[in-house]
């Protein structure tokens, strides 16, 4: 009896103890490496090496 | 790589280190100016903190390994510079000794410096921050001479790499500080706690994590230096 | 969500990331070097669009469809990208230890290159990752930096390797640069333990950091989905990267002193961001 009284006001406690909310930060993170991820993909793209000599095609 | 060797190892560094420690002593100009430099950060320390004596006392052994560290960029720095100078460090290279050599005699001669250095500011540090050594001298010797070690290994390394970059008086800090960090978290609590007092037993792993950075970075320089000075 | 799609979507991104590494390697091989005449156009396109895809499913699984944390709610959903960043990072780091290593048993420049390369992608996934696990500290732990052992870490290696990476633009000499970087690059991955070691006994001095560990199989799938698709990132990162590092050094070669102050100063200024 007592037991199942302290698990369910342990899961209760457990339940008020969750963080609220904090999508904020979710899409401050998401952002930033989704960002970072671009960024490094673009810089790749502007230093890609051209073949100036040999390639005619581009 | 590998020579043949008229000369041992041991004999060549003995030489070489005769030789560094010479130069260090006819330069002793430079060698005032290290110690007064590395006072007046310990100085500072306690301006920048303000006159909370309790503070100060709480970090002394944190402040004297930075003192050590700052002044360690300066030693080092010089240490190949001296050998650019006039190109002796080609007639090293060619002189019948061991690669190694060089390495064990340059780390050595800094360890000696570093010291050196710090026995003088151990005194001051207890007189300016207002600490006594519970326990005693030789467990602070020996904490002394092992974080001295490892800021000579790596940076003896870093220092012959960094001496022939661009921007070298930056790079060496740049590549030595965070090399080191653990180094030093190590030296300052070991400091802290022979300053203190150890009730709880941790000098031991701090003391043990020294030794492991030592004998880490002192082999790998023994066996990297050669490739680093080679043409 | 059934079962089905479950196991579709486990193993359909672990083949997916495995075929896009090995394609990786292959491109590395033959479509990289600089005299290379292989059309990689389909190949890379493909390897591309697996990457967003794989991105954008587990941007959803995590996002929308992992349920929420017992005592963490909605915010531990950071850790589907600051855990694999970090995963990639430390993947990387390895990477370019057996790189130096081997480029100081046989020089190479392929290895020199790909030692580079593997720094440099390194650094984007370990800072953006060290920035996101700040991010996860302030709601969870109410402070940005609480001194957390693995990040404290991580953070300390990011340096180690910014100078890693600085020392390689200081050097002008390519074979001295290849053989000093190598050397340092040995130095600093010796240091990994020993930081671990320290930062976490600097630490547990002050208190013990308990981070729950609560993983519920739909939690794992959610990270692995986005690990898979942060590994065919890291793959197409690194290949790209390595084909710069080979056509530059290609042009040191070639040009052995018509332009040694022009030719790095082109790549001087886009690497930065990264540090």
């Amino acid at each position: 009896m007592s037991t199942v009284l302290e698990t369910t006001t342990l899961l209760a406690q457990v339940g008020m103890g969750r963080i609220q909310g904090g999508w904020e930060y979710i899409w401050a993170a998401y952002g930033i490496a989704w960002a970072s991820l671009s960024l490094y993909a673009l810089s790749l793209w502007i230093r890609r090496p051209i073949k100036a000599s040999r390639d005619t095609k581009e | 790589m590998r020579r043949s060797r008229p000369i041992s190892l041991l004999k060549a560094v003995v030489v070489l280190l005769g030789k560094d420690l010479l130069i260090e002593w006819r330069t002793r100009a430079r060698l005032n100016a290290l110690i007064f430099f590395s006072l007046a950060t310990l100085l500072l320390f306690s301006f920048a903190v303000g006159p909370d004596t309790k503070l100060l006392a709480r970090n002394a052994g944190g402040y004297l390994w930075l003192a050590l560290l700052f002044a360690s960029v300066l030693a080092l720095g010089e240490s190949f510079r001296v050998e650019q100078e006039n190109l002796t460090l080609d007639g090293l290279r060619m002189a019948p000794a061991d690669a190694r050599a060089i390495f064990l005699s340059k780390a050595l001669g800094n360890t000696v410096l570093l010291v050196g250095l710090g026995a003088l500011l151990i005194p001051v540090m207890i007189a300016l921050y207002g600490v006594k050594v519970t326990l005693g001298a030789g467990p602070m010797l020996g904490i002394l001479a092992l974080g001295c070690m490892a800021v000579a290994a790596p940076g003896t390394v870093y220092s012959a790499i960094a001496n022939n970059a661009r921007a070298r008086d930056v790079l060496l800090p740049l590549m030595l500080f965070p090399l080191i960090i653990p180094a030093l978290l190590a030296a300052a609590k070991a400091t802290t706690l022979v300053l203190q007092g150890d009730p709880m037993n941790q000098l031991g792993s701090w003391s043990g994590l020294l030794i492991g950075f030592n004998l880490i970075y002192w082999g790998l320089g023994f066996v990297l230096f050669p490739r680093v000075i080679e043409d | 969500m059934s079962g089905l799609m479950n196991a579709v979507l486990q193993y359909g991104s672990a083949a997916a990331a495995l075929v896009v590494v090995g394609l990786g390697i292959r491109l590395g091989r033959k479509w990289a070097p600089v005299d290379s005449q292989m059309d990689a156009r389909p190949m890379l396109v493909g390897m591309s669009v697996a990457a967003l895809v794989l991105l954008a499913v587990g941007g959803w699984l995590g996002l929308v469809w992992s349920p929420q944390d017992r005592e963490m709610g909605d915010v531990y959903r950071i850790i589907y990208v600051h855990v694999p960043a970090m995963w990639m990072a430390m993947l990387t780091l390895v990477l370019n230890f057996a790189c130096c290593v081997s480029y100081l048993l046989k020089a190479n420049w392929k290895t020199d290159a790909l030692a580079e390369a593997s720094a440099e992608v390194g650094l984007l996934f370990g800072g953006f990752g060290l920035v996101l696990g700040a991010i996860w500290g302030r709601p969870t732990w109410g402070v940005y930096w609480d001194w957390d052992p693995r990040l404290t870490a991580m953070a300390i290696m990011l340096v180690t390797y910014t100078a890693y990476m600085a020392l390689r633009r200081f050097v002008e000499d390519p074979d001295k640069r290849a053989v000093w970087s190598s050397v340092v690059g040995i130095i600093s991955f010796a240091n990994l333990p020993i930081v671990w070691f320290s930062v976490k006994w600097w630490r547990s001095l002050h208190q013990v950091q308990s981070t729950p560990k609560t993983v519920d199989p739909e939690m794992a799938l959610s990270l692995r989905v986005n690990a898979w698709a942060f590994l065919i990132l890291l793959t197409l990162f690194l290949l790209h990267r390595y084909r710069i590092a080979l056509a530059t050094r290609e042009a040191e070669v070639a040009l052995p002193d018509a332009l040694p102050p022009d030719a790095p100063a082109s790549r001087d200024g886009n690497s930065t961001e990264v540090a």
